[in-house]
């Protein structure tokens, strides 16, 4: 199959997915006990009957279920995803206004990750039985199993009352303005504990990972090969065995999107992080159904296209998956 | 029978100085039931152009050797205990690591058992190649991918200029064989070393495989040390051949000699249940030798081919002689059978 | 003339020779015996020993109720003796939310990770056994639930529905399943096409017995491992459900406790380090025991 069929037919899979995502939320909206129309209201105060009623012609809820899930597919899939009661918002402007928060935490929490974890793993792999090894090892099993808001908290801690040198709470120094330029540091300043805190788990696992799989990597036959063309072990180790030994981890990285979204709800709580954990936060504090159904569906969003990108890195990295 | 394609002046003309020089070998791996000796006292010589056989069963020593050689041999389990290499004069167990990769893929080349596991999967068979070219003899990219080409198309792999960015999933198993002899040659090393080059590949291709290698040899001069079990290559590419045995050399001498009048049990052993051989008459059983190779961790003094030797005696438990050399040096046998037969002052083992 | 080519190393090492002096155990006590050889992983059970042990024991050894107001609020820890941890902002006894809280987290861990492998072993097995539209249909499901969030959805879930133990235990079973799910159908299908499968079949064997009597118990030792994994996966579930305060209010557990805390953290570090580190112990302690079992149960062919 060529490349652009595949591509397209990767596209559209992607698409029925997203749908298939739709479907759930609709199912739950509808599953869960209690009106549906209160459930789109949120539980709160102002949903009054007359609101309800709007509500539930604007909805169509006394239409059969069957219409009401066509409409709410053609709605969702033109970006209405309901009103914010909370806010008085439509919610997809919500989502929209905190989704680069959440997208900028997890991807710099992501790449930091891997290039931290690979580091390490490559490192303790040179040297197997070595205290250095056993180090990582250990480092990887404690962070691993530490939660990550706990972790969070106490970095807070640590930042916030010991070593005063690093904000713990929000996105932006409300004091502080200026340039592009400046602003961009001031929200690295701030970016820094929190895509750490997210970070620390996936580091754990890669550096496992990438030193299980280095290890395997430097024992092939090909890794002999190399060292028989009289290659440096330079370019042995970070040409030769690195790319065959990163395809675990970029596979283990591509799964865990889904986590990583996950994991930047609890530590955007922790500090205070401007983003769509927040959001749903809020929304569960407020009642509000349809921003946080509305996040949920966004964020599978999100995963879906973030699979997809994995896929195409695959490709790119692993010349024997190409042209499939 | 010599080398059907020898060069005319190589072979078995004593040359003046050895192109490559082993006395005296030993290698000990060090495991967690003991120390084993997987290489004990190897010594040979190898001419400028000539191919030398090593053969043996599996877990002889003969890869081992080869990896000594090359230096290759993994330093934490193992060590080389004794013995000198000697490479064109050089000593090559004195040389650092930066020299010795200097002399690795580019004056003494490897080409290994397993042809569809030996090349990295990720890059393309024209990097793999141009970038010994590049390293060893700093051309350019663009004329290291030239030289890529050329060599693909030495070893016969057709349509070369489309290929050589093709992945080596891509070929087969002989195919990539060829293009891991072409990685091996595309520095004119003066020795390519072929362990089981076709012991992994189909019977046809094995054919095709020893051909490159003996039509590649004799257009390049190169010398070749062919480890392999298969007798039959022996017979038509080599021109000396040692048989190994639990790690030692137990006979060397020219392929037309040895064949013709194998001095150690065991060598006799091997050319007896080569399938083929005139002494196995058709449709009779095939010789065996039984028995299997002690563990070369249990070794004791004497000879570890005692326990299958049709003619042990018995102070072969006990020790070994010293090495047997006739035909003045050009003959060697490590046995209590030829033991008094040695040409006085032609001296012991080493 | 026997071929000693290893598929991983390199280079032929020596080995021992056959029929060397090592007795032959049943595979169970081998495992056994390598796993008690492994210091980190007994020291993992150990541990695992001592929260059990205080979970069962603690409420009689320290009958002091959590919820109850025990003393001043945010006093310390080591500072009064009748509130050995310190007090948290309401002057509730953190020591005693620390020893009943315990039950709630393994509680709840322990359960939902049994709902998560059933369901996922059960799919991947019918995935991976007979293969074809059936496994096409269950990965298109699986895949469905791993591309939403899982604590996203298990909010939504604990948010719609009542928020009780028991929804808690059901919503982290729904969202995890997955990783298990393709653990198992990737073993099935390994499983499935070798020989002695085949011979079962010929003798007349249906799929449920081959599932269930061949497959499986081969199946098995992965799968106990990931099952151990998951343990800590669902306990830190739990710990994140509570801490967003969507699990059962009434019901003591270590996330509540650092979640209703976390706003005074700076002046009562106490009140969420303690049942932080809880948490974090008891994780670790199943997550080493889940590695002992690992190199227990799938021995690789040469050691590191």
């Amino acid at each position: 199959m060529s490349t652009l069929a595949s591509v397209a037919k990767r596209f559209a899979y992607a698409l029925a997915l997203i749908f298939a995502v739709l479907t759930v939320n609709f199912v739950l909206i509808h599953a869960a006990p209690g009106d549906p129309a209160m459930v789109i209201a949120g539980e709160m105060g102002g949903a009054d009957q007359a609101t309800l009623d709007q509500i539930r012609v604007a909805y169509g809820l006394d239409k059969p279920i069957f219409e009401q899930y066509t409409t709410y597919i053609g709605r969702a899939l033109s970006g209405d995803l309901g009103q914010s009661y909370i806010y008085n918002q439509p919610v997809i402007k919500l989502i929209l206004q905190r989704l680069p928060a959440t997208v900028l935490l997890v991807i710099t929490a992501l790449l930091t990750a891997i290039v931290i974890g690979t580091l390490a793993g490559v490192w303790a792999s040179r040297r197997p039985q070595s205290l250095g090894s056993g180090a990582v090892t250990v480092m990887s099993l404690v962070g691993y199993s530490m939660p990550t808001f706990w972790t969070g908290i106490l970095l807070v801690l640590l930042f916030g009352k010991v070593i005063p040198i690093l904000p713990i709470s929000g996105m932006r120094d409300v004091r502080i303005y200026g340039g592009w330029w400046v602003t961009s540091l001031d929200v690295l300043h701030h970016l820094v504990l929190p895509a750490f805190t997210l970070a620390i788990v996936y580091m754990a696992q890669y550096s496992r990972l990438s030193r299980a799989s280095m290890l395997e990597v430097l024992s092939a036959d090909y890794i002999r090969t190399a060292r028989a063309k009289g290659l440096s072990e330079g370019l042995v180790i970070w040409k030769h065995a690195l790319r065959n030994a990163l395809m675990p981890v970029v596979t283990i990285a591509g799964l865990q999107f889904g986590n990583l979204i996950s994991g930047a709800v609890l530590v955007e709580t922790v500090f205070s992080w401007p983003g769509l954990g927040t959001l749903a936060f809020e929304s569960i504090l407020g009642r509000d159904y349809p921003t946080l159904l509305g996040v949920l569906f966004f964020s599978s969003v999100l995963v879906i296209a973030a699979n997809l990108m994995t896929d195409f890195a695959y490709r790119l990295i692993d010349p024997r998956l190409r042209n499939r | 029978m010599t080398g059907r394609n020898a060069m005319p002046g190589t072979g078995n003309h004593a040359p003046t100085v050895p192109l490559l020089e082993v006395d005296g070998l030993s290698v000990e791996f060090q495991t967690r039931d003991g120390v084993a000796r997987v290489l004990e006292s190897i010594s040979f010589s190898l001419a400028r152009g000539q191919t030398l056989g090593v053969v043996g069963e599996s877990g002889c020593g003969k890869s081992m050797t080869a990896l000594a050689l090359m230096r290759l041999i993994p330093q934490p389990p193992g060590r080389i205990v004794a013995g000198q290499m000697r490479f064109e004069g050089i000593d090559l167990l004195g040389l650092s690591d930066a020299a010795m990769r200097e002399v690795r893929g580019n004056r003494v080349s490897m080409i290994f058992q397993e042809p569809m596991t030996s090349l990295n999967p990720v890059f393309n068979v024209g990097e793999q190649i141009a970038e010994a070219v590049r390293l060893h003899q700093r051309l350019d990219r663009r004329a290291a991918r030239e030289r890529a080409i050329e060599m693909l198309e030495a070893v016969g792999i057709p349509a070369a200029r489309k290929r050589v960015d093709d992945y080596p999933h891509q070929f087969s198993g002989g195919m990539r064989q060829r293009v891991m002899i072409a990685m091996a040659l595309a520095c004119n090393p003066s020795v390519l070393i072929a362990d089981e080059p076709t012991t992994a590949l189909d019977v046809t291709v094995q054919a095709q495989i020893f051909d490159l290698i003996s039509d590649l040899r004799s257009r390049t001069g190169t010398a070749v040390i062919l480890i392999t079990h298969d007798m039959g290559a022996i017979a038509e590419m080599a021109d000396r051949v040692a048989v190994m045995y639990a790690g030692r050399i137990v006979e060397e001498g020219s392929t037309a000699d040895v064949l013709a009048n194998p001095l150690h049990p065991y060598t006799r052993g091997l050319i007896a249940c080569a399938p083929g051989r005139r002494t196995a008459a058709h449709g009779e059983p095939l010789e065996e030798i039984s028995g299997t190779v002690p563990s070369l961790l249990e070794r004791g003094a004497g000879c570890a081919f005692a326990d299958r030797c049709r003619e042990v005696m018995p102070k072969c438990r006990i020790g070994l002689p010293a090495e047997t050399r006739l035909a003045q040096g050009k003959r060697r046998v490590l046995c209590w059978l030829h033991a008094d037969a040695s040409v006085p002052g032609a001296g012991g083992a080493s | 003339m026997s071929d000693t080519r290893q598929s991983a190393p390199s280079t032929p090492v020596p080995t021992a020779p056959a029929g060397s002096a090592a007795t032959v155990l049943s595979p169970s006590k081998e495992a056994w015996r390598v796993f008690r050889r492994n210091k980190a992983a007994m020291l993992g059970l150990i541990l695992l020993g001592l929260v059990i042990l205080t979970m069962l024991l603690g409420p009689s050894l320290y009958p002091v109720p959590a919820f109850d107001i025990s003393g001043k609020p945010f006093t310390g820890p080591f500072e009064v003796a009748s509130l050995p941890l310190g007090s948290d902002y309401l002057g509730r006894d953190i020591l005693a939310g620390m020893v009943v809280g315990g039950r709630a987290t393994l509680a709840v861990g322990l359960a939902a990770a049994a709902i998560t492998v059933s369901i996922g072993l059960t799919v991947g097995a019918l995935a991976g056994y007979f293969g074809g539209w059936v496994d096409e249909l269950l990965s298109r499901v699986a895949e469905i639930f791993q591309v939403m969030p899982s604590l996203l959805f298990a909010m939504v879930l604990m948010t719609l529905f009542d928020p009780s133990l028991t929804t808690a235990i059901i919503a982290i079973g729904m969202v995890t399943w997955t990783s298990t799910a393709r653990l198992a159908r990737a073993e099935f299908m390994r499983l499935r096409k070798l020989d002695y499968v085949n011979a079962a079949r010929a003798m007349g064997a249906g799929p449920v017995r081959l599932m269930v009597r061949e497959i499986l118990p081969n199946a098995a030792p992965p799968l106990i491992v990931s099952a151990t994994l998951i343990i800590g996966v669902a306990i830190l579930f739990e710990a994140g459900l509570s801490y967003l305060g969507l699990s059962d209010p009434n019901v003591m557990s270590w996330g509540l406790m650092i979640g209703s805390n976390r706003k005074y953290v700076l002046d009562a570090w106490w009140a969420v380090t303690f049942p932080g580190l809880a948490i974090f112990l008891t994780v670790l302690a199943v997550s080493l025991v889940g590695d002992g079992l690992n190199d227990a149960l799938n021995p690789r062919l040469h050691q590191r």
